[in-house]
């Protein structure tokens, strides 16, 4: 089924058709039958002229030009000429930036918590996509291009993630980031525990209660998932050395639970840890050198600045709130300096969001890093760009603006950690996702309104 | 003599602070003491020179000089003389502005969201107008440092839910006690109006699941409850006034009593909205009971902006970061604002928060972003605040003769890049330190682990 879905759509796509309209979000009973909103086409060779290029990877380029070519991005630089035939985007007066990464986003998604039993590695969220869901569009219009879509933190091992970028409006296979490592959600402390949850009367407590029954279910889980790896070998092996007249062994039960797990403990599958505390962060460094693995990003990391050292030594990243705090107890130690510090100390720190009203400001919250803990601007804008993308593993095709990625761009009115500054416009392998010149604005809607009643009915009057 | 008894208040509070200070006194980094109660009272002269000063109210001041006395401003200009005595400021780079006003929040109610001990942000049932917030008001919050670092130096704080949730106070941050923050203990009366409560379901989350037929039942039936208790108010509010003249005795009824300022306009209600639709109710209640009315939230009021400019209903706007619903555009949020402002609505901003209250600025900076005005901005978070609250005389902008809530920055507040270096609360310098400050200078000087 889904084969056939991404078939369909890449030869739509393909015929540089337009053959799909979107709900258009922000469509009300005034300005539903006025919009429509056309599915941009892929290929086109497009050129963003003198423009502030932010490029994350090579410092600013003030007076810059993109030559997008085929979704790529063909040349990047101060002297670089427009080709024949392309569609200019006059940049004059804007900032451009790689498309924001969102390492934890739940968008998007029709459920997030398996929450029935602790260890539901089988589960997986691309399952569950929603392609019309309007969180989309209003993260691309706060320049966020791709979400690291995660399963909820109700359990110690939660479901598969998907690795999507926001194409707003097409079939939900095709959000998809092909070619994105898979990953899966760890979940550590208050939630893992259900700690702040209210327990009906004759309802059991789900185990773990204790940060203590989270280690020895993880470990409990690695530990059947290395004896259920052996079991897969042994059988292989066997079956390649079957001797005439000896019967063929027999498969192991499949189980794609601990396929997963056996993905993780391969290092093909990156492991996302919701963490809060120190002991609990390094709990998991632990029990991951213990079975050979290494965790890709602590996801919160709130108390990530005491033990900075100990998550750089172990090469994972670290994806945190800029400024959130105190909603919890374990979070009663988190502080804003977190991300400056941890990077300061050496890891690589990526900001998010985990919430589709701060995913369309994380520009916003990446200038937090500078407000506290004193990042520098580049720094700062990596940490929504390159970092998250490093973390996700497909930093060599987003999270910066170089020949040969994705063109991916977010193109703002000023500098992106400007107060007046919001953005114009969003492309997504070189198609234009969000133009704030076409978007379903409130002035765009007020102006419908002025119309259809006369400029003295815009806003009414309750004599 | 309100005035004199302030100053003995803070001449009291001062001889504690040296003593427990030493030789510290003075240092703006420095405190011996918990930073959560503030800064040792001092009765120093501060004298900040060479800013630019934004006194909001007037033209900005380049290469100025603000001073500071008691808890006064004493004097602003390009030309003024640093009196005898004076500790002296350099303000080379730096930019000088009111503290900011958030005209929402839970300060010193709440402390950590998920421990129940330490919320008193809700009361039980609809009524509770005899519950004042500033005997709840925990001066020593944690949270309460963490605000005010970021020039964010006066609150209004309340709790919420029912429908009337209690008298809301605007509080400075910084005192020993509730009444040493206090501006105004009863600064107004919070309404949660009704408004179309969800469909429930959701696997049991968001409760059982109701039919359109029956949420609009229940909206009608608040809508009413709340209508006839303003109607019992106006009745008490009439009688107490017959009995007072005719020197009778009435038997006192707290909650009707909390109410009587209400009715007599002394006290305005703040009204917490979202839609057009609860706008117009609260219109209509205005209309009947002759309250005096404050919008807040209201991220629907830009379908009523002329009417709201026309009655001069201010709106307190925020947060910013509220999601609009399905149907609305996508930047109404951050667009209601300007459109307000536009229109002649006085406008502030809430966060409606307590532990990122000090994200006030960025607010604004939102809607700055989608077309309100900044200088429109910048008096929202002070001077307008205080216009609706009655403390313009002494709050929200930089004039001589107001309070001396000072704040020192690189830049623009509302721009995130922008630190502050300098703060002074009633005059006092204020420690800029926080338990952020301290658990970041902390864990920065742990030994690197090989």
């Amino acid at each position: 089924m889904r084969m056939i879905a991404i078939v369909v759509v890449s030869a739509a796509l393909g015929a540089g058709a337009l053959p799909v309209t979107a709900q258009q979000p922000g469509a009300t009973r005034d300005t539903a039958r006025v919009l429509s909103y056309p599915i941009p086409p892929a290929g086109r060779l497009v050129a963003i002229t003198n423009a502030t290029i932010m490029t994350a990877s090579n410092g600013t380029i003030p007076n810059g030009t993109i030559v997008i070519r085929d979704g790529k991005i063909a040349a990047v630089g101060a002297n670089v000429s427009v080709p024949a035939g392309a569609q200019v985007i006059d940049g004059n007066g804007k900032y451009v930036i790689p498309g924001i990464v969102d390492a934890h986003s739940h968008s998007a998604s029709e459920a997030i918590n398996e929450g029935t039993q602790s260890i539901t590695a089988q589960v997986r969220m691309e399952d569950v996509l929603r392609q019309d869901a309007l969180g989309l569009y209003r993260e691309l219009a706060g320049g966020v291009t791709t979400l690291n879509i995660l399963h909820g933190s109700a359990n110690t091992i939660g479901g598969q993630n998907a690795t999507v970028k926001v194409r707003w409006g097409l079939p939900a296979d095709s959000l998809l980031f092909q070619g994105a490592p898979p990953g899966i959600k760890f979940a550590l402390g208050e939630n893992v525990r259900q700690t702040n949850r209210t327990v009906l009367p004759g309802q059991e407590r789900r185990y773990p209660r204790t940060r203590m029954g989270v280690e020895e279910l993880l470990r409990d889980a690695f530990t059947r998932a290395q004896e259920y790896r052996r079991e897969w070998q042994e059988y292989e092996r066997g079956r390649k050395n079957v001797k005439r007249g000896q019967a063929a062994p027999m498969p192991p039960k499949r189980d794609l639970q601990l396929d997963a797990l056996v993905e993780v403990l391969e290092g093909k599958r990156l492991v996302h840890c919701h963490s809060y505390r120190a002991d609990e962060i390094l709990m998991m460094l632990q029990v991951a050198k213990d079975f050979g693995f290494r965790v890709a990003s602590f996801q919160h990391v709130l108390e990530g600045y005491k033990v900075a050292d100990e998550i750089a030594a172990a090469g994972s990243g670290a994806s945190t709130f800029a400024d959130n705090w105190a909603y919890k107890l374990e979070a009663f130690d988190a502080i804003p300096h977190n991300a400056a510090l941890m990077a300061e100390r050496g890891v690589r720190v990526s900001i998010n969001s985990d919430s589709d009203e701060r995913a369309r400001r994380l520009y916003q919250e990446a200038a937090k890093a500078m407000h506290y803990g004193g990042a520098s601007e580049d720094e700062a804008l990596r940490m929504i760009t390159l970092n998250p993308a490093w973390q996700l593993g497909i930093d060599k095709r987003v999270g910066s603006i170089e020949v040969g990625k994705d063109a991916d761009l977010a193109i703002f009115n000023g500098h992106p950690f400007a107060p007046a500054s919001r953005v114009e416009m969003t492309l997504i392998d070189g198609r234009v996702f969000f133009d704030r010149r076409t978007a379903p604005t409130l002035e765009h809607l007020m102006e419908l309104i002025r119309q259809k009643q006369g400029p003295r009915q815009v806003t009414e009057v309750v004599p | 003599m309100k005035a004199r008894r302030r100053r003995l208040r803070i001449a009291d509070c001062g001889c504690l602070a040296i003593a427990l200070l030493g030789t510290s006194a003075g240092a703006q980094t420095q405190s011996a003491i918990s930073p959560a109660q503030g800064a040792p009272a001092q009765s120093a002269i501060v004298v900040i020179r060479n800013a630019t000063i934004v006194p909001v109210t007037g033209p900005r001041i380049q290469n100025g000089s603000i001073v500071l006395r008691g808890d006064r401003i004493e004097a602003i200009g390009p030309n003024v003389a640093a009196p005898s005595g004076a500790r002296v400021i350099d303000g080379s780079g730096l930019f000088v502005y009111p503290g900011m006003i958030d005209g929402g929040t839970q300060l010193g109610l709440t402390e950590i969201g998920s421990v129940p001990g330490g919320e008193d942000t809700q009361e039980v049932g609809d009524f509770n107008p005899h519950n004042v917030a500033l005997t709840a008001v925990n001066p020593h919050s944690e949270l309460i440092p963490v605000t005010r670092v970021n020039g964010v130096t006066t609150v209004i704080t309340a709790a919420e839910g029912g429908l009337i949730s209690g008298q809301a106070g605007l509080i400075d941050l910084m005192g020993w006690t509730p009444a040493e923050m206090a501006v105004r203990r009863h600064a107004a009366m919070v309404v949660s109006y009704p408004s179309l409560g969800g469909g429930g379901g959701g696997g049991g989350f968001r409760g059982p699941q109701r039919s359109d037929a029956e949420r609009r039942e229940e909206l009608d039936r608040r809508t009413r409850s709340l209508r006839s208790y303003f109607a019992d108010a106006r009745a008490y509010a009439e009688m107490k006034g017959r009995v007072a003249t005719a020197g009778g005795v009435r038997k006192v009824n707290q909650a009707m009593e909390a109410m009587t300022p209400i009715m007599r306009g002394e006290t305005p209600v703040i009204f917490d909205v979202t839609t057009a639709d609860q706008i117009r109710g609260v219109l209509a209640l205005a209309d009947t009971f002759g309250i005096k009315v404050v919008l807040r939230g209201a991220r629907e009021a830009w379908r009523l902006a002329d009417s709201l400019a026309m009655r001069k209903i201010p709106v307190i706007v925020g947060p910013l970061t509220s999601v609009p619903d399905a149907d609305d555009p996508y930047d109404m949020t951050y667009a209601n604002p300007g459109v307000l402002a536009r229109a002649g609505v006085k406008i502030a901003f809430q966060t409606s928060d307590a532990a990122n209250s000090r994200n006030l600025p960025y607010n604004a900076a939102l809607a700055v972003a989608y077309g309100l005005d900044a200088d429109a901005a910048l008096r929202a978070l002070t001077i307008n605040a205080a216009e609706i609250f009655g403390v313009a005389d002494r709050y929200g902008s930089l004039a001589p003769g107001k309070v001396a809530n000072v704040v020192v920055t690189t830049g623009d507040p509302m721009d995130v890049r922008s630190v502050v270096r300098h703060l002074f609360i009633r005059g006092q310098p204020v420690p800029l330190d926080d338990r952020h400050t301290r658990l970041y200078e902390q864990f920065r000087a742990r030994p690197r682990t090989q």
